[in-house]
């Protein structure tokens, strides 16, 4: 019964097709920079002559159908790039491959993602895009530049607390992100506990965020999807660049292995204060008191290779990987921590006609942690590991100037170590291990029209179709998603969108901060998967020239959402669906942006009104604790944040930049009552037991962060390079990072005993960032 | 030139680290009523005894005398019945303090626990303003250790470990409670915790590091806990190495206590098997 609105709906969308395909021929190729030969994502394809236009797919692909004529002129363009007019002959369908050259130098210019009027004319919306070339003129922590945490200051996308990558995408958990490197998922997008992200800003092309109006093409998280596509590789010439920072240095490799034809990059980067530290260890070993500070770094590879076979066809090969190892190596006890994603993907192009185009792709993407540690006679493992292989077709099929159709799937073979442990002494007399495996099948189908209804009115309409299976039990998840534009003048556009969502896969994450110790878990016989419904209405406007408005509000409603039962037992625990608690949530907020793109200025100013709840929880086990009734707001739960971005060009060699940012502080789960605990005799009693109550009862004060750069551009022969220097937290403002309570005792002598009893308990903030100055060196040849 | 550039980086980080990030915040909470807290451990052939308490206010002002200390938390004035097999216990409202164990309580009967490892105990609470607590336990039987060993390191050194051995009871969930204490039972525990039996399939081992000498005197005390007791104890574990930790999630109290009141505690039987050794090689 559930397919037949599928199949409905599938016919009606090929139906319509045909019934308006009346053009002649097609216009189809490829956009690229002719500087490095890489395509351009959103270059638009215009026929001014003729008021019919298209913008190249997230492969750089175009395909427009056009009357026959003669001497049509075509334009080709993309911000930060000029303007090619090609005067064509239509007489049947033609391949053109364009290359656009900047005509400036590239630094004067900061290359945007989409027109203004692109950005009008689409149905997408609810998205935030951003390149690598904004990403590096906003000023960032320590130097190294993170476009992860970059686009976290558009409106809608809070982060968790200071120092974390965590999303919490309007209103949505830190899990409900399909975070996707060349279209293979990662799982963990953190390094070091969350300061720093696992993309590499020297590899990375471009970043697409999604916080609603989902394509049907997207499936498997409720709240967002992150794509982030790696550069190609320069295919002209050998070109590298890198940087020298105070924590860590980068440098990336391109070029061509056949010119224009095949390219290659290679990008890794590697954090250096375990160098000191050792050091200082070294330095300090003969010291009585001396502790050794712990060996932290971490490092990451990202390479990718494409080769160009004929015309049609194009392979490309690309992979990651990533570990940050954190250790200890001391006389008694050994302690060994590693964690990171591998990912790897191939990816074909083929180009069957100047209307269909076809991107098939294999990827496997693997997350895994190990903790080692090793006592005189005892040892202890413990690890998780969640694996996919994945297989995925996606056709781009340009039937007319009216209809362009996507269609495709994907099926993920997930594999599941959850909690893996063992641990006992060296003489084997004492064993125990604990953990437990899964597997899980994930299956998608989508279909979507994009059907320009009339000059003012466009709908996205599609439909996509997912499947989980886990050692017997399947779901199903039927996912309408529906994208309207309507233009009411020349300047603004409304725009609306309904999407629903399955994830099959949850994350046993029992704090607020991405941990990398937190294990995805399927969704099985008693955990259902994930749902959310999510609505957005928006109106955009162009406001002059160089400024763009956009305002959205939006409602969602989420399904079967995991929060633990008080006292939860999280680590190797064989029952952990016992553990678990099913609830609901909904969030609704308002976001509103102007941005400028263009000119000596630019940035944006982003601000998010933002409500969230969670509640009704029912625990699976029947006799679990779940003390909190009703609807409870979770700790990120931000209601107001503002970001302003600004970008200011001083001349071709200074570039000043500035962000502020202010937040609602999170929310936090404070006791607001103790008591005295006498216990049993020989404990001793515990004089300051928390008692909780209410989750969530105590907002932080609030977030607030003005940070600055300055980067001075040089212009050797060589190449170009760059000296970065950022003030983080310029008003050396203490943000929260975390609150804890400091009992102050008085010793009193009972039975002989010397006892404690408390006199009073302050409440102390611990801040993670003073004003925080940093300088980095950044080279392009 | 590099040497100079390591000096002024290591300059900069342990600049960065000296750099005050700690300060004193004022917190406010909304108004929280305070709540009873029990706690009753059933003994077989001990007298029945009841502390009943009240929560404070987080950041209320501690006393400033020892005495003043109990009286601001003891509860007076409440009815406490505890029924076994028909047979009702009136718990008086008396504060004693039990001598052996240093503890205090204000609710006691002379009478002695019946040492039943198979009928429930029932609570009731009657609070001076007519609110209720009610709870039900059972004692369990104690579990006896099979061995402790004492290892040393090597036959010439001087450092020994202690191993504790005890037989799980099968085909049942278990709890147990593991304290170690050296030199006295007054003295703060060298190891508590409370485990379940979840890992294990037969016998269960606890040990310690190489700490002790010849001439140690060390207490083993093995708990049988019930799944209340073990539950309340994690919880209050839980609740407390939360406050500060902004990686824990803070879990409130799991109590077996119900009735009008919404009291917090342990009503609960309690049984344990205790070894003293002196350490020999």
């Amino acid at each position: 019964m559930m397919l037949r609105p599928c199949f409905v709906l599938l016919v009606f969308l090929f139906s319509c097709s045909l019934v308006w395909g009346q053009a002649k021929y097609t216009l189809s190729g490829t956009i690229r920079d002719g500087e490095s030969g890489e395509t351009l994502i959103g270059a638009s394809v215009a026929v001014p002559s003729m008021g019919l236009g298209t913008t190249a797919n997230e492969y750089g692909f175009y395909s427009l159908s056009l009357p026959a004529g003669d001497s049509l002129t075509v334009e080709f363009s993309y911000v930060g790039f000029q303007n090619q007019d090609r005067i064509i002959f239509l007489k049947e369908s033609l391949t053109l491959d364009v290359e656009l050259g900047t005509g400036v130098d590239l630094e004067e210019v900061v290359v945007k993602a989409n027109s203004y009027e692109e950005q009008l004319k689409t149905t997408e919306m609810s998205v935030e895009a951003i390149t690598t070339k904004e990403a590096k003129l906003v000023p960032v922590a320590f130097g190294e530049s993170d476009i992860l945490k970059i686009i976290q200051l558009k409106p809608g996308i809070p982060s968790g607390s200071e120092g974390t990558t965590g999303l919490f995408v309007r209103g949505g958990s830190s899990d409900q992100n399909l975070i996707v490197l060349d279209e293979a998922i990662v799982y963990n997008p953190n390094h070091l506990f969350g300061f720093f992200s696992t993309f590499n800003t020297d590899a990375v092309k471009d970043l697409k965020l999604y916080k609603g109006g989902f394509p049907a093409q997207y499936g498997g998280r409720l709240s967002s999807v992150i794509d982030v596509k790696l550069k190609e590789g320069n295919n002209k010439h050998l070109s590298g660049s890198g940087g020298l920072g105070l924590i860590s240095s980068r440098l990336t490799l391109e070029g061509p292995i056949k010119k224009n034809k095949s390219s290659f990059i290679v990008s890794g980067r590697r954090t250096y204060v375990d160098i000191f530290t050792r050091l200082l260890n070294k330095a300090s070993e003969d010291k009585e008191d001396y502790n050794p500070i712990p060996d932290y770094y971490f490092y990451d590879l990202n390479t990718k290779i494409n080769f160009q076979f004929g015309e049609k066809d194009r392979l490309y090969l690309s992979g990651y990987f990533g570990r940050d190892v954190f250790g200890f190596d001391g006389d008694f006890f050994d302690f060994n921590f590693d964690w990171g994603n591998a990912t790897g993907t191939v990816r074909w192009n083929h180009v069957f006609n100047s209307k269909l185009f076809a991107n098939t792709t294999f990827t496997y993407s693997d997350y895994q942690y190990d903790i080692e540690n090793k006592v005189t006679g005892f040892s202890f493992k413990i690890g998780s590991n969640i694996r996919d292989i994945n297989l995925k077709s996606d056709f781009y099929f340009a039937l007319n100037n009216e209809h362009t159709l996507r269609f495709g799937g994907n099926v993920t073979d997930h594999q599941f170590t959850v909690g893996r442990l063992k641990a006992g002494s060296d003489d084997g007399q004492i064993n125990f291990s604990a953990g437990q495996d899964y597997d899980g099948l994930e299956l998608g189908l989508y279909v979507s029209d994009d059907w320009e209804v009339n000059k003012r009115t466009k709908i996205n309409a599609g439909l996509r179709i997912s499947g989980f299976s886990n050692d017997g039990t399947f779901y199903t998840g039927i996912e309408p998603r529906l994208a309207a534009r309507f233009i009411l003048s020349d300047r603004t556009s409304l725009k609306a969108s309904y999407a629903r969502m399955y994830q099959y896969l949850h994350l046993i994450a029992n704090a607020g901060a991405a941990l990398p110790t937190d294990v995805w878990y399927p969704s099985t016989a008693r955990i259902k998967p994930q749902t959310s419904d999510q609505i957005a209405l928006g109106i955009s406007y162009l406001m002059s020239k160089d400024y763009f408005l956009n305002v959205e509000t939006y409602y969602k409603y989420l399904q079967n959402q995991l929060d633990f039962v008080d006292g939860a037992e999280l680590f190797a625990n064989d029952n952990l669906e016992e553990e678990f608690a099913i609830g609901k949530g909904r969030g609704y907020g308002f976001e509103v942006s102007v941005e400028k793109k263009e000119g000596r200025l630019t940035g944006w100013i982003g601000y998010t009104l933002a409500f969230i709840e969670k509640g009704d929880y029912k625990t699976v086990d029947p006799f679990g604790n779940f003390a909190q009734t009703g609807y409870f707001s979770p700790i990120y739960d931000r209601r107001h944040d503002l970001s302003v971005v600004s970008i200011y060009e001083i001349s071709r060699r200074f570039t000043l930049s500035g962000t502020f940012v202010y937040g609602s502080g999170d929310l936090r789960w404070l006791a607001p009552s103790r008591f005295t605990l006498q216990d049993v005799y020989g404990a001793g009693f515990e004089s300051i037991v928390p008692d909780y109550r209410e989750r969530n009862n105590y907002r932080l004060p609030p977030y607030i962060r003005l940070d600055l750069g300055l980067m001075i551009h040089f212009f050797p022969k060589w190449g170009e390079s760059d000296l970065s220097i950022n003030i983080i937290n310029a008003t050396d403002r203490r943000n929260t990072f975390f609150i804890y309570f400091e009992p102050e005792f008085r010793e009193v002598t009972d039975g002989g005993n010397q006892i404690e009893i408390p006199e009073k308990i302050s409440a102390r903030q611990v801040s993670l960032f003073p004003i925080l100055p940093s300088i980095s060196w950044n080279f392009k040849f | 030139m590099k040497s100079t550039c390591y000096l002024f980086i290591l300059g900069l980080i342990f600049s960065l680290a000296a750099c005050n990030l700690e300060q004193d915040i004022e917190i406010t909470f909304p108004e929280a009523e305070n709540r009873v807290v029990v706690e009753c451990y059933l003994e077989a052939n001990r007298p029945f005894n009841m502390l009943i308490t009240t929560t404070a206010g987080y950041f209320d002002p501690f006393p400033t005398t020892d005495n003043q200390f109990l009286e601001n938390i003891l509860v007076d004035s409440a009815q406490v019945i505890i029924r076994h097999k028909g047979i009702q216990y009136g718990l008086a409202n008396q504060v004693v303090f039990d001598f052996s164990s240093r503890q205090v309580f204000n609710y006691h009967s002379s009478q002695l626990v019946p040492a039943d490892f198979d009928s429930d105990f029932e609570l009731d609470i009657v609070l001076p303003d007519g609110s209720t607590i009610t709870g039900v336990t059972h004692i369990l039987p104690a579990v006896p250790l099979d061995s402790v060993v004492v290892e040393f390191k090597s036959p010439t050194d001087t450092l020994a470990r202690v191993l504790t051995y005890f037989t799980d009871i099968p085909n049942q969930d278990n709890y147990y409670r593991r304290m170690l204490h050296e030199s006295s039972l007054d003295s703060l525990p060298e190891q508590d915790f409370v485990v379940d039996d979840r890992f294990v399939e037969d016998s269960y081992v606890f040990g310690t590091n190489y700490d002790f000498v010849v001439g140690d005197t060390i207490f083993n005390t093995i708990f049988h806990l019930t799944k209340d007791h073990y539950n309340f104890l994690q919880s209050v574990e839980n609740a407390t190495n939360a406050n500060g930790n902004p990686f824990a999630q803070p879990s409130p109290l799991i109590s077996n206590l119900e009735g009008t009141a919404k009291a917090t505690g342990v009503f609960t039987g309690l049984n344990y098997v205790r070894n003293r050794m002196v350490i020999e090689r």
